[in-house]
């Protein structure tokens, strides 16, 4: 089977790549008999929600059709006494959120782009934001999932309640998983009482040393931020437009608690920060700048942009050797992660010499460089998902067990794109 | 086929391990052998040929080496505390015990990890991070034996888990030596390695996926301080509506346990902590964060103890968790079930999960089926998680009564099931709860599940027989180890 030719602009699959059709099944085991057919037919599969980042991974290796998951949005059950809910996988985070907020609760997981993008897409790529340092990546939240196989079965793993051992974990192992595993379908929540007040305080920094300083003595702070954001110049107009310090580096503070919590806390904060120049935005003008935070990994001038993971540690050192005229940053310091993108005019081999050092650099601690968008042409030579680890064989067997036909998202993940 | 004589086999087997392990690291002699013959649960026995103590990962790569050679089956062993019979040795086999594996090799508190051995003992870690300002968050009951190699196989809990979560959540990466003798480093030092969550996975796989040799942790930041109230109430109907309240009131408390009246009665003989012991139940409801709201905290549980007709005679501020009251009523707390010893020679504790809305429910339901078999029942839980552990009690030498305390464990399985829930929270399937997973999942969970074991333990010779019902290479096949030793 070949590629079709562009039959319209919403069969874009993405990497110039297009799809021969697109199937929209309205339940779980339509679903499951749409995959069957289509494998059948020898097609691959291409699972869509909201389709805001469908540029992530590898060019699609072969023909096959888009699967979206647009119809299915239901609520399955929400027993907010419970702090739990299961809902189907193409319901919109924004919807998601809508609905946990009139119980007073929510999923604390940061999503670019939530009026498109979905509850399954932010579960197969595992996308997070300055939160997590607080509350903890996807994983943390998810207890159960139900995803289609390419055979046409339906699988679940864990179930509706918040603590559960029987069987492997599929909840977890679907999250990150890319869409290779199967689509998933249904996926079960533990959620939080929404916090009753939030608080960001911006502080801006003039060297290097003293926001070292400062994030090493968070570390030991008698407040609790559930944020650590370090912006570098470029990065910070771009999240905090005239807001921003006219300093090279700001750092941002996320609090959220009690009002009585997070006052005591904004006062500390002041304090335990001595002389840096601070400023703090409260409450419902809290809102757009948390938006703000989120939305840096899917808006800017970025023709490349990474997501990068190193010990906490390590960071300082790291931010040292990022040109800020080259590269905005944001660094979730709390948690050692970065969202990188390049500034305007950056040439592509001068990015691809800068994405080695990073590379090297990072893996002195364990960690490491995926590269979360850039030209189809520079996907493989920049090799988005990096060097194989050491449990890359383990994953390909896993990948074998429960895809062996190979039919889920071929070539956009680390099994089959090649390195 | 070889038409070598089992003895033969059996001893050839043991000088190859012998020069693994050394003689003093292996034990073969049936009457030691005995202790080893079943873990925390005692209802189903089987005694492994030989229990051999590696010191290294690359001892433990070598005895696998020799259980492929050999055509036998292998289980990891840790503590042996396991409430699921997860380390029975079933065909016999090698029993590979991790216990001399015990060091903490690192504690980077900068970057809040710490890498340790699998046969450290949990508490152990605690003890070393004391005072730093950080801790190991996973704190099961049983933390002063069980270790963290087994936390990591049954995905342990604890009563603080409600808040910071269970192991899986504080685990980063692992070294693991394969059913096929291979060494693998899956996960790293740093979360969200590329590729997929092997981690997710392995946390919690029982044992069937290969022994851990090494683990990576995360640390959390010690609290700035707390409040841990006793709830008493004359019911435990109204101890169950008030955490369902709590929880349904957006509150999420550090720690919420109950115990019931025979289980107050135990615990008070044994540490004489205060309980009041005509109560009906109590809770033990602990919040923790920063100092500045928690007196408001503490304030709005209290009014929903006292709204269900509780009352509460004690609330413990606490700054470092070394206070003599706190370290008294947790103490109390963990060792409920050692004090069971003198209520009765024999237990078995289940593990259901509810909705924490139906724990008024199950309660109720466990009262009546305990007065149907005739079986005394008592309840010590993480009742936040809505992690039921009824408790029954029993002579093991009384055959009719074991029939009866297993019809009725089942019974209250299946209402959790009914209930939406689950059969095991914490302690896992193991062989126990095996004849569960069918009514929990269908066919094709399982073959998927089967699928994935295979991805690991193709032949199934590692941990055979448990977690997942059938369908595993070998495990129909006679064990030449098993046969030497009979
Ligand atoms: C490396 C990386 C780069 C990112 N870049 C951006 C960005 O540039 N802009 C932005 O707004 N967000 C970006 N994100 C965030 C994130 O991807 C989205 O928030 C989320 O995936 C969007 O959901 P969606 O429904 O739009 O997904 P889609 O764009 O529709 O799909 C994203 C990926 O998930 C798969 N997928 C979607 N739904 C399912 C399902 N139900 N089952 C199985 N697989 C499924 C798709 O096949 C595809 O590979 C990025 C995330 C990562 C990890
Ligand atoms: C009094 C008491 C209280 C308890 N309280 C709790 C509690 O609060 N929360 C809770 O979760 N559990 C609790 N348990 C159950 C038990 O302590 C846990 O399951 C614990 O994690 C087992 O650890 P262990 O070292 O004893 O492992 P073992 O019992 O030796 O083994 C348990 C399982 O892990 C496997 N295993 C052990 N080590 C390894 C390894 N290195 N690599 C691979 N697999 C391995 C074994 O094969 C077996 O399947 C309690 C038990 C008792 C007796």
């Amino acid at each position: 089977m070949n590629w079709p030719n562009p039959p319209a602009e919403h069969h874009a699959i993405a990497d110039g790549r297009h799809a021969h059709a697109i199937d929209r099944p309205g339940s779980p085991e339509d679903l499951a008999s749409t995959l069957a057919q289509r494998v059948a037919e020898g097609l691959a599969i291409y699972p869509r929600g909201g389709g805001t980042a469908m540029h992530v991974g590898g060019p699609p290796a072969r023909p096959g059709v888009l699967v979206e998951s647009n119809r299915m949005t239901r609520i399955i059950d929400y027993p907010a006494a419970d702090m739990t809910i299961s809902v189907e996988a193409g319901i919109t985070m924004k919807a998601l959120q809508a609905t946990l907020a009139r119980e007073g609760q929510f999923l604390p997981l940061d999503t670019p782009e939530s009026g498109q993008a979905t509850l399954g897409g932010v579960y197969a790529t595992n996308t997070w934001g300055p939160r997590r340092f607080g509350y903890g990546r996807p994983r943390d939240h998810i207890i159960g999932i139900r995803f289609a196989k390419a055979d046409g079965t339906l699988v679940k793993g864990g179930g509706r309640v918040v603590k559960n051992v029987a069987g492997y974990d599929f909840p977890k192992l679907l999250t990150g998983s890319l869409g290779t595993l199967g689509v998933i379908c249904e996926i079960t929540l533990k959620v939080r009482p929404k916090a009753e007040d939030s608080a960001l305080v911006v502080a801006a920094f003039t060297s290097l040393d003293a926001l070292g300083n400062t994030l090493g003595a968070l570390n030991t702070s008698a407040t609790r931020p559930v944020a650590i954001d370090v912006l570098n110049a470029p990065a910070a107009r771009h999240v905090l437009a005239e807001m921003a310090p006219s300093s090279p580096w700001v750092l941002v503070l996320g609090f959220e608690e009690a009002k009585a919590t997070v006052s005591w806390q904004v006062d500390h904060i002041g304090r335990e920060l001595g002389g840096a120049d601070v400023r703090v935005v409260r409450g419902d003008e809290a809102g757009p700048v948390w938006s703000a935070l989120t939305d840096f990994q899917s808006t800017g001038p970025g023709v490349v942009k990474l997501r990068v993971a190193l010990p906490p540690s390590l960071l300082i050192t790291l931010l040292g050797r990022i040109d800020p005229a080259d590269w905005q940053v944001q660094a979730h310091a709390g948690t050692g992660t970065l969202h990188m993108q390049t500034n305007a005019g950056r040439e592509m081999d001068q990015t691809a010499a800068d994405l080695q050092r990073l590379r090297i650099a990072c893996a002195k601690g364990g960690g490491h460089v995926i590269v979360a968008s850039c030209p189809t042409e520079a996907k493989g030579p920049l090799k988005v998902w990096g060097d194989p680890r050491p449990d890359w064989a383990l994953g390909a067997r896993v990948k074998a067990a429960l895809d062996p036909a190979g039919a889920m998202n071929p070539g956009r993940f680390f099994d089959t794109m090649g390195t | 086929m070889s038409v070598a004589s089992p003895a033969s086999s059996a001893a050839r087997l043991l000088a190859d391990l012998a020069a693994v392990v050394g003689p003093e690291g292996l034990i073969h002699h049936h009457d030691e052998l005995i202790v080893y013959e079943c873990d925390g649960y005692v209802i189903e026995k089987s005694v492994p040929d030989v229990v051999v103590f590696p010191t290294t990962t690359e001892q433990v790569a070598r005895v696998v080496r020799l259980c492929n050679q050999h055509d036998v089956p292998f289980v990891p062993r840790g503590a042996g505390t396991s409430l699921a019979g997860g380390t029975l040795a079933v065909g016999g086999g090698v029993m590979i015990c991790l216990t001399r594996m015990d060091k903490i090799v690192e504690i980077n508190l900068p970057d809040r990890t710490a890498v340790v051995e699998p046969g450290l003992v949990n508490v152990r870690l605690t003890r070393a991070l004391a005072g730093t300002g950080f801790h190991y968050a996973p704190d099961p009951s049983s933390q002063g034996a069980c270790t963290i190699g087994g936390n990591v196989a049954t995905n342990s809990g604890g009563p603080h888990t409600l808040k910071y979560g269970v192991t899986v959540n504080h685990v980063l990466g692992v070294e693991l030596v394969l059913p096929d003798g291979s060494i693998v480093e899956v996960g790293g030092k740093v979360e969200d390695p590329p590729g997929y969550d092997l981690i997710g996975l392995v946390v919690g796989n029982e044992g069937t996926f290969g022994i851990v040799t090494k683990i990576t942790v995360g640390l959390t930041r010690d609290p700035e301080s707390g409040r841990t109230l006793l709830g008493v109430f004359d019911s435990v109907d109204a101890a169950t509506q008030t955490v369902s309240d709590i929880i349904a009131n957006g509150i999420v408390p550090a720690a919420l346990e109950m115990l019931d009246t025979l289980m107050i009665q135990a615990v008070e003989q044994a540490f004489r902590f205060g309980f009041p012991t005509d109560a009906g139940a109590v809770l033990i409801i602990e919040v923790d964060g920063l100092e500045a709201g928690m007196d408001e905290q503490a304030e709005a549980i209290r009014k929903l103890v006292l709204k269900n007709g509780g009352t509460v005679p004690k609330a413990i501020p606490w700054r470092t968790r070394k206070e003599p009251d706190y370290v008294a009523i947790w103490k109390s707390r963990k060792s409920a079930f050692g004090a069971i010893g003198r209520l009765s020679p024999s237990y078995c504790t289940q593990d259901g999960v509810v909705p924490r809305t139906k724990l008024p429910h199950i309660l109720r339901e466990i009262t009546r089926i305990g007065a149907k078999y005739q079986i005394r029942i008592g309840n010590v839980f993480h009742a936040g998680d809505g992690n039921i552990h009824p408790i029954l009690l029993f002579d093991e030498r009384d055959e009719e009564e074991v029939a009866r305390v297993i019809l009725a464990s089942h019974e209250i399985l299946e209402e959790c099931v009914n209930c939406g829930g689950s059969v095991t929270g914490e302690h896992g399937i193991g062989v126990e709860k095996i004849s569960f997973m069918p009514k929990l999942f269908g066919p094709d969970d399982l073959s998927a599940m089967v699928a994935i074991r295979s991805a690991f333990n193709p032949e199934g010779r590692c941990s055979p027989e448990k977690m997942i019902p059938g369908g595993g290479g070998c495990l129909e096949r006679r064990s030449p180890g098993r046969h030497a030793s009979a």
